[in-house]
């Protein structure tokens, strides 16, 4: 099976420190204006990993930095190629409305949108207005992710949960005129899920499509409750040309390219497909893995590009 | 103060005229020879999509002076966020009025989206909130909430809105929504909150502008009933309201070759169309409540000089509009400024082209300045 590699996008400005006064700041405030937003930039680090070849670009869910929606519109209107795959959680909205934005989302990129469907700590939930406490949580993504799923696909569809519910909805109807409605007939979103408690496990394997985990998890026992899926891993990487350059880094994967990419390779083994892979400074470090990394793994990554 | 004039785009694609009740545009009808956005090339999809029209009409609209335009929210429309998200970067100063209803996204996460979007397009960010009437079409939606209550959720909800919309910790708790600790983190809060154009004619509706609206926002009627409905909110309202109206607009060189466009499309409106206009069409219903007498020809739906309600027979989309010479169109704007009016947003099909027919022929005969 091939293997993708995506990079995660960063969700807050690059800074830099002003010029001193005698250097032309083209960033220096003008009439007030300071020009300091962080789209070009993302649109940048994006743009980068299509150049480079690789597969996608995950905006994370940032409590403290530009929302994941938002975000993703932009990536895919400035990529190609990319899939992009917006993190957030089931309290955001109700999921027929996400479902909603996604469709447009997925009809103006030529169907590159995923979902990343994530889970918060308690107080960043409450802080984001969702008081639901334990396993509930699970059932409520359940419901969450059968409406969307069930809207997107279907016409005059009902479901009565507990969180959520739909009467008669649906995007594959017909117009008025007999025309079937542009929304329907997509495919849905390629959903992300994580987690290794067994509620998670459940839940990934009726609904995601990718069961993503941290590199120190027991990939082995999870996927034996996880038949069928891809599987995925988030790996912060930090290559460079030898293993004494890469000495003070920090990630995951630190080392040469050689050893990274045997690093990636010992994953590939495991069974793992989906690298969803961080590294700072974005941009010169999606530059990097596109021109020394993947190089090294064409063979892993054949039918992808 | 200045009046802003705004545009539509589109969610639904368009036609290429009101002569024909045909979708050409953005994928709203079986893609063939003529469709735009997508279209074939070598008699395949170009890989186009509605977007890129929305982004023409944009661009246009802008181009022929527009301040903004309205991005409409419907179950068969495409989504305004999604719009305004992919085509933030591709004008420069042209507003996105997004159309939504409170009670399908979280107010912080509403929050997060808008303050996020006005990041992406430097302050351009404005809210058309709609509550929705009940029934059928809001379960589509997965909306239980019913009408009135519709009202008092779409309250707290712009209540808990603004409270997050700060870089400082918000704790609220209501009938509705409940948060604790919620913040945006500083860049975020230090945007503009949107302005608001409020929708809705119900007293509820009215209640809830009064506390709320930037705009109360209406389709246009005959000008008796608008400034009766103006009153309203104007009695209801703490602060001076300010007015705004949707309108279609035919405007031509004369007005025989307005009313002109109008016939040819008259013309071509399926009889049982007209005869079983009885039906549960809202529109036709409202507009036929302002019609004494019987209809037979298009000029009979012309309620008072220039207000013609039969558009919904010729598009989707409200039954009132202006129909007349660049010069009486201009006249009728004039008037409804006169009766407090601040702000329009105009339609006209097809949207592209009139734009740019609507903002070199119609606005610089406006006798105030718009901005």
């Amino acid at each position: 099976m091939a293997v993708e590699f995506h990079i995660t996008l960063p969700t807050r400005a690059r800074r830099r420190r002003p010029f001193p006064e005698h250097l032309t700041d083209p960033a220096r405030p003008v009439l007030g204006h300071a020009p300091a937003d962080p789209y070009d930039h993302i649109a940048q680090v994006a743009r980068a990993a299509e150049l480079a070849g690789l597969s996608g670009a995950v905006v994370p869910f940032d409590p403290d930095g530009e929302e994941s929606f938002i975000v993703a519109g932009g990536v895919l209107r400035r990529s190609r190629h990319l899939r992009v795959a917006a993190e957030f959680h089931p309290a955001i909205a109700t999921p027929v409305y996400a479902a909603k934005l996604s469709v447009s989302l997925a009809r103006f990129s030529g169907d590159r949108l995923d979902w990343k469907l994530g889970d918060l700590d308690p107080l960043t939930a409450r802080a984001h207005g969702d008081f639901l406490d334990g396993p509930e949580r699970h059932r409520r993504a359940a419901e969450f992710l059968t409406i969307a799923k069930g809207v997107w696909s279907q016409s005059g569809f009902t479901y009565e949960g507990r969180h959520f519910q739909v009467l008669e909805g649906g995007f594959a109807s017909v117009l008025d005129d007999g025309v079937p409605s542009p929304l329907g007939g997509r495919p849905f979103p390629r959903v992300h899920l994580s987690g290794t408690s067994p509620e998670e496990l459940d839940l990934s394997a009726e609904h995601a499509e990718v069961h993503l985990f941290d590199p120190w998890d027991d990939i082995e026992s999870a996927v034996e409750r996880l038949p069928g899926l891809k599987y995925g891993v988030r790996l912060r990487v930090a290559a460079r040309e030898d293993a004494a350059e890469a000495r003070d880094l920090e990630g995951d994967l630190v080392g040469s390219y050689d050893n990274v990419a045997a690093g990636i390779r010992e994953f590939v083994s495991r069974g793992v497909t989906i690298f969803h892979l961080e590294a700072t400074p974005h941009l010169e470090e999606t530059y990097r893995i596109g021109e020394h990394l993947l190089p090294l793994l064409t063979k892993e990554s054949a039918d992808v590009h | 103060m200045s009046i802003d004039v705004y545009w539509r785009i589109g969610t639904h694609g368009d036609q290429p005229s009101l002569r024909r009740r045909v979708s050409s545009r953005g994928g709203w009808a079986p893609v063939g020879p003529g469709s735009l956005a997508p279209g074939l090339r070598d008699g395949r999809p170009d890989g186009y999509s509605h977007v890129e029209h929305m982004g023409d009409v944009a661009r246009a609209s802008e181009s022929a002076g527009f301040v903004g335009g309205l991005l409409p929210s419907f179950p068969f429309t495409d989504d305004p966020w999604s719009a305004a998200a992919t085509l933030a970067r591709e004008t420069s100063t042209y507003r996105f009025m997004i159309a939504f209803q409170p009670g399908f996204l979280h107010p912080v996460q509403a929050a997060r989206m808008s303050a996020s979007l006005q990041r992406a397009t430097g302050g351009r960010v404005v809210y058309n909130i709609i509550s929705g009437g009940g029934g059928p079409q809001q379960l589509w939606w997965g909306d239980k909430v019913d009408h009135d209550d519709r009202y008092a959720r779409t309250s707290e909800f712009l209540d808990v809105l603004r409270g997050v919309w700060s870089a400082e910790p918000y704790r609220h708790k209501g009938r509705f929504y409940q948060v604790d600790g919620a913040a945006l983190p500083e860049e975020l809060a230090a945007q503009p909150f949107p302005e608001i154009y409020f929708s809705g004619s119900s007293k509820a509706a009215i209640d809830a502008a009064g506390r709320h609206a930037d705009y109360y926002l209406s389709w246009l009627e005959p000008f008796g009933p608008l400034a009766e409905k103006f009153a309203q909110v104007r009695e209801a309202s703490d602060r001076d309201p300010r007015f705004a109206v949707r309108i279609d607009v035919v405007a031509r060189e004369s007005e025989e070759e307005a009313w002109d466009e109008i016939r040819r499309g008259w013309d071509n409106i399926d009889p049982s169309v007209l005869r079983d206009a009885t039906g549960d069409s809202i529109g036709w219903q409202r507009s036929r409540s302002f019609v004494t007498g019987k209809v037979t020809g298009h000029r009979d739906l012309e309620v008072e000089p220039n207000v013609w309600g039969g558009f919904h027979l010729l598009r989707g989309g409200p039954a009132f509009g202006l129909v007349g010479s660049y010069q009486q169109v201009a006249q009728r704007l004039d008037e409804l400024i006169e009766l407090g009016v601040g702000s329009f947003i105009l339609a006209g099909v097809p949207h592209l082209e009139e734009a740019y027919r609507v903002g070199e022929n119609v606005l610089p005969l406006l006798k105030r300045s718009t901005s």
